[in-house]
């Protein structure tokens, strides 16, 4: 068997390199933050943490080949040294007892999660045996790739030599997809992550939908509690009374699926009262007359029916916004696949965000600052005439062609339309947790001829897959460097293993690699190490790569603010350079060029809608297994209203079931009897109920909200799968 | 030399955790205690009229710590830089000082059967560290410093912004863990996290208030018994040792 | 002239009888017993020493600060004082493991118990009697005792009692057993029966070591044995059990038919 590449002796020079000189030099942040754990003096080793995706810096504290403590990196110029509690739990995660420990071949039926241990010799020769015989009998594209992650890039570069275009991310679709395309519609410039927000220097945060507190990326916590103790005011629009929602001055408890509605009024009032940024949007911006025209008829009486908000109080958060303008916050979400309009939210959200001249503004949403980054001289991959099968940038005209529609990819295979999906490759993706319509994955599955997934934790899918390959943990692995342009500081950081990979946990680009070798694609590989690859991404950062290794983060100067960019300089990348209030691009669409409210469907009778939200002790449905983390937060609650829980004879503490419109029922799960929350709506923490039986935490507490979304609403221009149109009812009384 | 105070500002805190699990993974506290505990209000009111407040506690460090005293075996002390710690090889695990503390800042490690709570990363400071849950607390929202040190952040907060102490007419034990936060947040707060006063369990209340006096009277009596029949002896010589 | 037969009661002693009995020795203790006893000894001495200085608290605290830190200083710190406090006790348990397992026929059996710990009617007139004449109210005379008299019957019975409970409550607060409930009335009990103790010992250490008549009986811890003498005075019905073992012995050993009975008191 093959070892991994980097030898044991180059390793540990590269770590006591790393190590030595964070010990000696400490760190050029405050330096109270950095210094040894517990009594003895240990390694620390700077790296990015992946309990979620926000990337934050980690100091790791090794003794004795042991990961004993891990903390915030004061070096890193986006968290500054905090971390969430995910994040300080990482070392559960690397010593979790269930983790994948070696490759697996299924044996007996798939989804009966029989397995037999064996190779990488082996596994890695069965999965290129099978992709080759694929190909031949398929083509290349009947491969459909799911990443991921960091890592994510080394198989994507297989995946496209191999001759695939179908790569799909759920961050696209079941995320942030509609906020990308229509902020990129308006201003030109995809959101990217991390959101270049600058709260700590707001005066006015408006949270629509978002539960920032609830919902924890570290350095926008960090900003958000900075402008907070700095008197910043709140305005949170949430149909539940969240964490955020508790600090606000204005909490808009606003009927779910009429947001456009309330911004629309907001833009009404804001032009209508002249209290937008005219020489803003003069300067910057086109079509405002036709923006104003179009709102005139918006008034805060109209929204008020809709929205279930008081016309004053419309009035009032609007005048509010344009007292504090130009230091005003639209936040813009992040999960925002809601109801199937979530583009036009979005375009809506980026209009007011316009008017209000905080784009590119302090306070505001801030610029990206480009970085160079290094590429590989790598041959050109080949073709794929027959397109891709998402119905990225076809059926979905805005989707992006580099994240995919990973709902499409489901449908595609399920379907046979355009063509025959026989493979999926899932890499660092829960497709049964993250993508909705579960009951369709699954059937999807169950059709193909091999499914592969590469992970580091048991979660339920793996039964369903002929090959399970255990990845290292971002601690023992390195990644390719992230490079972050959205921020007011950009920087380049770097995730390298702090130990050695436990059990017989591969990295990702080890995997890659040994994959590539063994489909005849070594030309798309030419680094052996990770060190080379890394080498050829900063090159033209012109940075110290030590500096890198033993600092974990190198910044550039930065360029977020408006004033300080030229039209030259690319500043507004829309077809007429200016920021476009009225989209041209939507029109030739034959979609609303202005966002209009569409009603969408109340929940029936009896029924409530099934909202969704974060938990700051849990990511997704990616810790309930992690043992702080359990005991911090076991399961999850269905909260309902006092009058709702009373109607259904519910008291708290005890448990319910959940019971959608297609008759899908939910685990018994714990009730939360609250006034905190609109009587027509019912919400759950993510990431629970989960299946499977290899995560001794996590496996069957709480319900699962993904279970009981059956049914979607797709967004017609990129595919996101709008997952707040599932009604439920509660069922007194568990099974 | 310090006396270290803490200031938890209400505004920013959003009830993360991050505390709780840096101070753990600090201080090896088992999964599922803590030394620091963050709490939130109920929700009060009705929709849509309501108020809430997230809540972070840990040891106090007080001015008056009660838990000093109640402490048998002197496990627990209170240094000149007004930290109160545990030295955990004298702790017996009685559990006079949990029941002690209005704050109930401390828990029975179940590992060890010992008692343990916050000591403000006592080892930390003195390498020039912030304790772990003021580094890693994403919202900003702990700060901690000298409060004799009147152009320090803390000091300032405490004796210029206002930040205040939470204490009841139970338990005002002078506690150094202050709180800011809006007016009516702090009112919320106050009116739910109130201290209890400090307890002694039986055990404790009749050591000290009926069998240690007891026992120390009979030991003197008979003492004091030894000592007559002493004298007794001197005076009348070894005269029954004639016989 | 020989004795064939052991006295009912004390009777006066002339000069010369006293004389020989003042000279002839019997053996009172086992050395296993007097090894057991200074083992006692010290370990109890050192273990209040200790002891008094780990009751430190404000509330509970009887010792004067300065002796607080001065045993604390002589062990470094408080930990180490209290790590010497549970390891001698912990010795202290094991020494009497051994004991019991090895000897409990030899010191528990109830013939030694009914023998030697058990008051009966003369020891409980004994009692009062001594109080009485020890505090100077009384010069009567005393109730015949045996091998042990009432006083130190009853000291036995304390330690009897107390012993185990401060065994088991020292176990209990060194391992911090069945939780802080338990622990808590652990310490109360394990500092009252200690507390018996101390004042039981204070009698025993007295009339031991500082009140004159009992001289032989201090000796007798050292030496194991008593003179004649002093057991015929102050212990008469274990004289007359030791004498009729004597006389059995020489009975078995002696051909020639034994004289008239006489007031068992040789020439």
């Amino acid at each position: 068997m093959k070892t991994v590449n980097l030898t044991r002796r180059q390793f540990l020079g590269t770590l006591t390199a790393a190590g030595a000189a964070t010990a000696v030099e400490a760190a050029e942040g405050d330096p109270r933050r950095t210094g040894w754990s517990g009594t003895d003096r240990v390694e620390k080793i700077p790296t990015i943490c992946e309990m979620c995706f926000w990337r934050c810096g980690v100091l790791a504290s090794v003794k004795d080949g042991a990961v004993v403590k891990l903390e915030g990196n004061p070096n890193h110029p986006l968290t500054r040294g905090r971390l969430c509690a995910r994040g300080n739990a990482g070392v559960d995660l690397l010593y979790d007892p269930d983790r994948l420990k070696y490759p697996m071949l299924r044996v007996g039926a798939r989804g009966e999660g029989r397995f037999k241990r064996i190779g990488w010799d082996e596994a890695l020769d069965l999965f290129a045996t099978k992709l080759k015989a694929i190909k031949a009998a398929h083509g290349a594209e009947s491969v459909a790739f799911f990443p991921h992650g960091l890592s994510a890039r080394f198989f994507g570069t297989l995946m496209s030599a191999f001759g695939t275009p179908n790569s799909v991310e759920p961050s696209f679709a079941q995320c942030r997809g509609p906020r990308e395309v229509g902020y990129g519609l308006t201003f030109g410039q995809a959101l990217g992550s991390p959101e270049p927000l600058d709260l700590e220097s707001s005066k006015l945060i408006v949270l629509i939908g978002s539960h920032l507190g609830e919902n924890v990326f570290t350095s926008q916590i960090t900003a958000f509690g900075t402008a907070m103790a700095n008197g910043a005011k709140l305005i949170a629009v949430d149909p539940r009374f969240s964490t955020a929602a508790a600090k606000a001055d204005w909490w808009l408890p606003i009927r779910p699926g009429t947001d456009i509605a309330l911004l629309l009024a907001w833009m009404h009032v804001l032009i209508g009262e002249g209290l937008y940024d005219r020489d803003y949007i003069t300067k910057w911006a086109n079509g405002f007359d036709q923006l104003a025209e179009h709102v005139l008829a918006f008034t805060p009486e109209w929204a008020s029916a809709i929205t279930d908000l008081p016309a004053a109080k419309i009035r009032e958060t609007a005048r509010a916004m344009g007292a504090a303008k130009p230091a005003v916050l639209i936040h813009p979400g992040r999960h925002v696949t809601w109801y199937g309009d979530d583009t036009q939210r979005a375009r809506a959200m980026a209009i007011l965000t316009a008017l209000i001249g905080s784009w590119g503004r302090a306070g505001g949403i801030l610029l990206s600052t480009p970085v160079p980054k290094g590429t590989f001289d790598l041959p050109a991959f080949p073709d794929s005439p027959k397109g891709r099968a998402d119905g990225a940038g076809s059926r979905y005209p805005l989707a992006s062609e580099e994240m995919g529609v990973t709902n499409g990819l489901v449908d595609a295979t399920l379907s046979g339309d355009p063509y025959p999906i026989k493979a999926w490759i899932i890499y660092g993706q829960n497709v049964l947790e993250s993508i909705p319509r579960p009951q369709l994955t699954r059937k999807a599955i169950e059709g193909l001829d091999f499914v592969a997934v590469v992970d580091v934790m048991p979660v339920e899918q793996i039964n369903y897959a002929d090959l399970v390959l255990p990845e290292a943990t971002y601690l023992e692995r390195y990644d390719p460097p992230t490079v972050v342009t959205t921020a007011k500081q950009p920087f380049v950081a770097l995730r390298q293993p702090v130990i050695e990979p436990l059990h017989e946990s591969k990295p990702g680009w080890w995997i890659a690699r040994q994959m590539a070798a063994r489909l005849g694609l070594e030309a798309w590989f030419p680094w052996k190490t990770p060190a080379e690859h890394l080498a050829t991404i900063v090159e033209p950062m012109a940075i110290n790569l030590r500096e890198l290794h033993t600092r974990g983060a190198v910044p550039f100067p930065g360029r977020p603010y408006i004033e300080d960019r030229t039209a030259d300089d690319g500043v507004i990348q829309t077809s007429s350079g200016k920021i476009e209030l009225y989209s041209n691009d939507l029109k030739d669409l034959g979609a609303d060029p202005l966002p209009r409210y569409t009603p969408v469907d109340q929940p029936p009778a009896g029924f409530l809608r099934l909202i969704y939200g974060r938990a700051p002790m849990h990511s997704f449905a990616r810790t309930q297994n992690n043992e702080r983390l359990h005991a911090l937060m076991s399961e999850n609650e269905v909260w309902l209203h006092t009058s709702v829980a009373a109607e259904h004879g519910l008291r708290a503490g005890e448990r319910a079931v959940l019971e959608n419109e297609d008759g899908v029922r939910s685990l018994p799960v714990l009730v939360r009897v609250t006034e905190g929350i609109r009587r027509d709506c019912a919400y759950l923490v993510h990431g629970f109920g989960q299946g499977g039986r290899w995560m001794r935490l996590a496996s069957g507490r709480g319900a699962s909200d993904t279970a009981l979304m059956t049914r979607v609403k797709v967004d017609p221009l990129m595919g996101g799968t709008g997952m707040r149109v599932t009604f439920v009812r509660p069922v007194a009384g568990g099974v | 030399m310090a006396r270290w105070g803490m200031v938890i500002d209400l505004r920013s805190c959003v009830g993360c955790h991050a505390c709780t699990v840096a101070c753990a993974t600090e201080w090896d506290v088992p999964a599922g205690q803590a030394r620091t505990h963050v709490h939130a209000t109920p929700v009060v009111g009705t929709f849509p009229a309501l108020q809430s407040s997230v809540f972070v506690a840990q040891c106090n460090h007080c001015d008056r710590p009660p838990c000093v005293s109640a402490c048998p075996s002197g496990a627990t002390s209170q240094g000149a830089d007004g930290i109160v710690r545990i030295d955990r090889a004298v702790c017996i695990g009685c559990g006079f000082c949990v029941d002690a503390c209005p704050y109930d800042a401390r828990y029975l490690n179940p590992k060890d059967r010992k008692v343990d709570k916050c000591d403000f990363c006592a080892a930390r400071l003195e390498r020039g560290q912030e304790p772990a849950c003021v580094a890693t607390c994403t919202a900003h929202a702990k700060h901690f410093g000298d409060l004799e040190d009147s152009q320090g952040a803390v000091a300032r907060m405490v004796y210029e912004q206002g930040a205040g102490r939470i204490e009841s007419t139970a338990a005002a034990v002078g506690p150094n863990v202050y709180y800011a936060g809006k007016p009516s947040q702090l009112e919320l707060v106050h009116a739910t996290f109130q201290p209890r006063a400090s307890r002694m369990p039986m055990a404790g209340t009749v050591w000290g208030r009926l069998l240690m006096p007891l026992m120390l009277t009979v030991v003197g009596a008979t003492f004091a018994g030894q000592a007559v029949a002493f004298f007794n002896q001197l005076r009348t010589g070894e005269q029954d040792f004639e016989d | 002239m020989k004795t064939s037969t052991v006295p009912a009661h004390p009777t006066p002693l002339t000069a010369d009888q006293a004389d020989v009995m003042l000279q002839r020795h019997l053996k009172k203790h086992h050395i296993a017993i007097i090894l057991l006893h200074w083992f006692n000894a010290i370990v109890w001495g050192l273990e209040l020493v200790t002891g008094v200085a780990l009751i430190a608290s404000p509330i509970f605290r009887f010792a004067p600060g300065w002796y607080l830190s001065m045993v604390e200083s002589a062990f470094g710190t408080r930990g180490h004082l209290l790590q010497f406090h549970l390891a001698l006790g912990l010795t202290w348990i094991a020494v009497y493991l051994v004991y019991g397992v090895f000897g409990f026929r030899t010191y528990l059996s109830r013939e030694v118990l009914q023998n030697e710990i058990a008051l009966d009617d003369d020891d409980w007139r004994w009692l009062v009697i001594r109080t009485k004449r020890i505090l100077g109210f009384t010069r009567e005379a005393l109730p015949s005792q045996g091998v042990y008299n009432a006083g130190q019957k009853l000291f036995a019975l304390m330690v009897y009692a107390m012993v185990p409970l401060i065994m088991i409550t020292g176990i209990i607060m060194t391992f911090r057993l069945m939780g802080p409930a338990v622990i808590g009335w652990a310490v109360v009990l394990h500092f009252c029966a200690v507390g018996a103790v101390v004042s039981g010992l204070l009698i025993h250490v007295y009339m031991g070591a500082v009140f004159p008549e009992e001289k032989p009986a201090f000796f007798s811890m050292i030496t194991g044995t008593v003179n004649e003498l002093y057991a015929y005075n102050h212990h008469f019905k274990w004289w007359t059990s030791m004498k009729a073992r004597e006389l059995a012995w020489e009975r078995r050993h002696d051909e020639e038919a034994l004289p008239a009975p006489e007031p068992g008191i040789p020439d």
